[in-house]
């Protein structure tokens, strides 16, 4: 339903700049190249765009284009308080309420340690009786301009000790906003466009004459306008904020919070709902949404500017350099200077977005999450149906992705009331959008992380601390935000925090690569990045990171092996054969979870499966690595099966994310079980798989079933289990298994792999059709042999029920039955 | 230069003479001295500023000419992580050679170099060839170990000693080259036998032979 969309509020558009270029050969202290200005300002970036307030454009995006070009994408809606000057008047309220909102602006800005510095009544838009400033983060962006070879200053309204301290290397003070703030209301009421008729160098003149002035300077402005009357009809009040904010001396003037309590401003703190920024009030969607669909619908940035001409493609020949010398300097690649900072507001057209979303009706504004009625659910419209489509078309297709938002946001505000649907949603897919908050749901993340991050230590300097500062340098540094110099120092403090908090563990190489993809989902959100990690090694990595963790890798690593043989007999007996064992290639895929092994894209969609599972999934993730590389291990030997995971193949996420899903459902549980998986989550009693040395784990080239999952797949699933009885005759007709076959261990010869020396039943195990082969023995028996034959034999599938055919002896209602007594 | 990347393919059809010897080698040293690096350069000819930090291990392999022997190095680059020591004597056990790596501008790196170097003595094979290797050497404004003092140091223990630079190539390649030279290049070179490792490495040995053939 568009009029939803179309709120004027709604609206974006860009400005462009140039970041300061390095020059070609300069190198950091380490030797390596710098990191370019334009990821860090990237980097600071991120922090504006978590700023949320009614009277300040929201911050949405930062695109990087070629040479160090930075476009800043940002909302846009109202007009500037400039445009009304000289034409409207505007009533001592009116005055007052901009003053005051402008005041609340900044004091969030000066609040986090952000001056604006770029305050001018152009940039002030207003839109009904709500203003909103824009460009306020420009300065802060650029680190007090010192990434950017351009002044960030708006002329007229910077304060006089802009100029004395030299425009680029001033410390950023916020009562530079305060002099810009009292020029504004000067302007406002006056209603004069001040010095309009001056040139730039002569306005500097004016302005750092103001410093001579011993009368107020506002009475100065006021004169120099011929505006002595509207002068002294400004009331008391009013006239004495002004004058204080145009106080020569900065640090006479009042800071925000001192204005804000000015009784002038009483009117308005009572109506004001948005004093408690803690409490967020729900909203259907928000524009940095709607900036998202904008750009699935096909809408961008870049090209609307090359539409406007803010950028224009010169030939490249003009690129060269004029003169490259030996030493290899270049000269005359230096860019106009005037070009370097483009000043004008490019909105960004959105009747695409308008045209593809037209039949959206107005109820999928408002999905409801609960279970509905048949009526109601009869009488909605279709949803819209994407369910067959491929993971990227979905994530690319603007209304699925509409749906998805609108819907997912509604389940994470009631989160964790809505803990439970919110996993069921994300079973389809996730939204990319919100993947941040859905995996802290995901994960469990309690409402009170951002205290728990708070209190722990994150500077004093410790042993580990040179591990963690040479490994963040090299941690997916191909992404702009982990690569910044804001990425790195809070992937150092969400590691030494973690280090801190779990003295149990230590940091092992890899620790890094994990964080990541928390980090660089909740960029702005430090302390749920950490909560993330902190809920994801317990249920995912237990141990793994413990000092001595090999006892827990190298179980770890033999259960992948079992499972390697369960599910591909073929390629386990080669990589038997070739000794080409997991501990050579796998400790990086599992200790990290893939993390080290991918690029950022492929973990994301990795994991949304991963937090869905269990601490076996990454076995199974491991599994589909070989399935797919499986032509080329088979007709490999040692050194061109080691090479090939040295060096990892492309490998395609979306059939990785298939093949796991489809082994880890047909596999049952207690295959890939582990000594050191975390209790908290699971439940054992006598038929589960327990008391299993490591050295006799290593041993087993098949796994161990516990006898818990056979008595369920016997019950449930029959047809999906073959039973394997290798007690002697007598036993078996006494009391066996439900349809179990009878091989005594004694009566078959493993000299050969021949499937046909077991006999009579050799036909039923050449086509075991997916089923679980369950080997049942007992003391008597040797329950290495035979497993081992029918591994080497290729039959899949096969597993030993632990604890011998005596555990199902108590079981009720039984699962055996005599021989005899069918007879 | 004597490396030749491609192995054995650039010879001159069917007029080589010559055998093949198939090296173990192994990379041991402090994390980021730059392992991975050299190793990336000496097979690939490139070198990554981000290059990853390693985990567990990582093996590649290359193959240089030296004189009528073509000499192909199984390369084990290890992770330098001081927790990761634990696996390092799977990957040292029945080397030919190593390579201890330090950095030049940390003078701690040195010191851990110094502690592979007498780990090897003790518990890798006795004839292994060890050689230091001081890494980023283009950095030697920062230098923090001198070059006499890791000569004499190398010069004590029997190492071969360069010093290094992954980052403009500077003796990368010599340093493969001179362990080459080093190591016995009789028909029999292949690691002891009996451990898994030597196992393996038999395994992987059957299939150099038989490119080995076609040159013979
Ligand atoms: N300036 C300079 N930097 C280098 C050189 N060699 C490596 N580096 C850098 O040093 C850092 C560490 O290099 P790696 O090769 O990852 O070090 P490593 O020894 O393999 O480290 P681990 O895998 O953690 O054991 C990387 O950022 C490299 O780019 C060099 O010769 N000169
Ligand atoms: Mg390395």
């Amino acid at each position: 339903m568009i009029p939803l969309l179309k709120n004027p509020e709604m609206n974006f558009g860009a400005i462009t700049f140039f970041a300061r270029q390095h020059k070609e050969d300069m190198c950091g202290s380490n030797g390596l190249p710098l990191t370019p200005n334009s990821i860090i300002i990237y980097g600071r970036a991120q922090k504006l765009k978590s700023i949320n307030s009614p009277y300040l454009c929201q911050y949405l995006d930062i695109i990087r284009g070629k040479h160090e070009r930075t476009v800043v994408v940002c909302q846009y809606c109202g007009i500037p308080l400039l445009n009304y000057l000289e034409k409207e008047t505007f009533t001592l309220t009116d005055i007052k309420r901009i003053a005051y909102q402008i005041l609340q602006g900044l004091n969030i800005l000066h609040k986090r340690n952000i001056v604006h510095r770029n305050l001018s009544s152009e940039n002030v838009l207003l839109q009904g009786n709500v203003i909103k400033m824009f460009n306020y983060g420009l300065y802060y962006l650029t680190d007090n301009g010192k990434l950017v070879s351009f002044p960030v200053v708006q002329l007229l309204y910077a304060a006089p000790e802009i100029y004395l301290d030299g425009i680029h290397n001033s410390l950023p003070n916020p009562a530079v906003d305060i002099w810009a703030l009292g020029i504004i209301l000067a302007e406002l009421v006056l209603n004069k466009k001040l010095w309009n008729y001056l040139k730039v160098g002569q306005r500097i003149r004016k302005i750092l004459s103001l410093l001579q002035s011993n009368t107020s300077v506002f009475e100065r402005i006021a004169r120099e306008h011929n505006a002595y009357d509207e002068y002294t009809n400004v009331p008391d009040e009013l006239k004495e904020i002004i004058e204080s904010c145009l106080n020569i001396d900065p640090t006479k003037r009042p800071t925000c919070e001192d204005l804000l309590k000015k009784s002038i401003f009483n009117e308005f703190l009572i109506q004001n709902g948005y004093i408690n920024n803690d409490v967020k009030k729900f909203e259907t969607f928000a524009i940095s949404e709607l900036y998202h669909w904008w750009q699935l619908a096909g809408g961008d940035v870049l090209q609307e500017l090359k539409k406007q001409g803010l950028i224009r493609s010169s030939p490249p020949i003009l690129s060269l350099p004029h003169l490259v010398l030996i030493e290899g300097n270049i000269l005359g690649q230096e860019r106009n200077p005037a070009t370097l900072y483009d000043p004008r507001i490019v909105e960004m057209p959105l009747d695409a977005l308008y045209q593809r979303f037209e039949n959206i009706s107005f109820s999928a504004f408002y999905p409801l999450i609960q279970i509905k009625s048949k009526i109601i659910s009869q009488s909605e419209p279709q949803s819209y149906d994407a369910t067959g489509l491929p993971l990227i078309i979905k994530e690319r297709d603007p209304e699925y992705q509409f749906h998805r938002i609108i819907l997912f946001r509604r389940l994470l505000h009631g989160y964790p009331f809505t803990k439970d649907l919110i996993r069921k949603e994300a079973e389809k897919d996730i939204p990319p959008l919100l993947r941040g908050e859905i995996w802290a749901a995901l994960l469990d993340v309690k409402s009170d992380y951002k205290y728990r991050y708070m209190k722990l230590d994150k500077y004093t300097l410790t042993p580990t601390d040179r591990q963690i500062e040479v490994d963040i340098p090299r941690c997916h540094q191909y992404n702009e935000l982990l690569s910044s110099s804001e990425g790195h120092k809070k992937l150092k403090r969400i590691l030494k925090a973690w280090v801190f908090k779990n003295s149990h563990y230590v940091y092992w190489q890899g620790l890094d690569s994990l964080t990541a993809p928390f980090l660089y989902l909740n960029f702005n959100d430090e302390a749920k990045a950490f909560a993330c990690l902190s809920a994801f090694v317990p249920k995912f990595l237990h141990k793994f990171f413990l000092k001595d963790n090999s006892a827990v890798i190298e179980e770890y690593l033999a259960k992948f092996s079992q499972l390697i043989a369960f599910h591909d007999p073929v390629l386990a007996n080669h990589l038997y054969e070739i000794n080409f064992y997991p501990q050579l290639f796998a400790i990086p895929w599992f200790l990290t979870l893939f993390s080290h092994v991918f690029p950022l894209h492929k973990i994301l969609h990795l994991w949304d499966k991963v937090l869905l599972g269990n601490s076996s999934f990454s076995l199974h993730i491991g599994l589909s690595v070989l399935t797919q590389l499986r032509e080329r291990l088979l007709s490999s030997g040692f050194n061109e099966c080691i090479l090939l995971f040295s060096d990892l193949p492309e490998v395609d996420i979306e059939k990785c994310v298939t093949l796991s899903t489809e082994t880890f459902k047909v596999t049952p549980i207690s295959i890939t079980e582990r000594e050191h998986e975390n209790d908290e989550f699971r439940t054992k009693d006598e038929y589960d798989i327990s008391g299993v040395t490591l050295h006799d784990l290593k041993q087993e080239r098949y796994p161990r079933i516990s006898a818990r999952d056979v008595i369920e797949l016997i019950r449930t699933n029959p047809d999906k289990i073959l039973v394997i009885d290798i007690r002697n005759l007598i036993q078996y007709n006494r009391c066996s298994v439900i349809n179990s076959i009878s091989i005594p261990f004694s009566s078959i010869s493993f000299t050969e792999n021949k499937i046909e020396n077991v006999g009579n039943n050799s036909t039923q195990l050449e086509s075991t059709k997916d089923k679980v082969v369950v080997v049942i023995g007992d003391e008597e028996t040797d329950l290495e042999l035979f497993p081992t034959f029918l591994l080497r034999c290729n039959v899949k599938k096969v597993c030993v029920l632990h604890g011998g055919f005596n555990v199902l002896l108590p079981v009720s209602p039984t699962v055996l039955v005599s021989q005899n007594n069918i007879g | 230069m004597a490396t030749n990347r491609t192995g054995t393919a650039q010879r001159p059809n069917g007029a080589t003479q010559g055998k093949i010897c198939q090296f173990k080698l192994v990379l041991l040293g402090e994390s980021a001295v730059g392992k991975s690096s050299l190793v990336l350069r000496f097979v690939k000819g490139q070198f990554h500023e981000y290059q990853e930090s390693t985990i567990g291990a990582a093996f590649l392999t290359q193959t240089i000419c030296l004189d009528d022997t073509t000499v192909k190095f199984e390369i084990w680059d290890t992770a330098g992580q001081e927790r990761y020591h634990s696996l390092a004597p799977m990957y040292y056990r029945g080397a030919q050679a190593a390579i201890v790596v330090y950095d030049i501008t940390n003078q701690d790196t040195f010191g851990r170099a110094k502690t592979w170097v007498k780990e090897l003595q003790r518990q890798a094979s006795p004839t292994i060839v060890i050689a230091l290797a001081g890494n980023k050497q283009d950095l030697a404004n920062k230098r923090m170990v001198e070059y006499e003092e890791a000569q004499t140091y190398a010069d004590e223990n029997g190492l071969l000693f360069m010093e290094t630079s992954a980052k403009t190539a500077m003796n990368v390649n010599d340093i493969f080259l001179a362990i080459a030279k080093k190591l016995p290049k009789n028909e029999q070179t292949t690691g002891q036998g009996g451990s898994a490792q030597g196992r393996r490495l038999a395994e992987g040995d059957a299939g150099a032979k038989t490119a080995g053939n076609c040159c013979k």
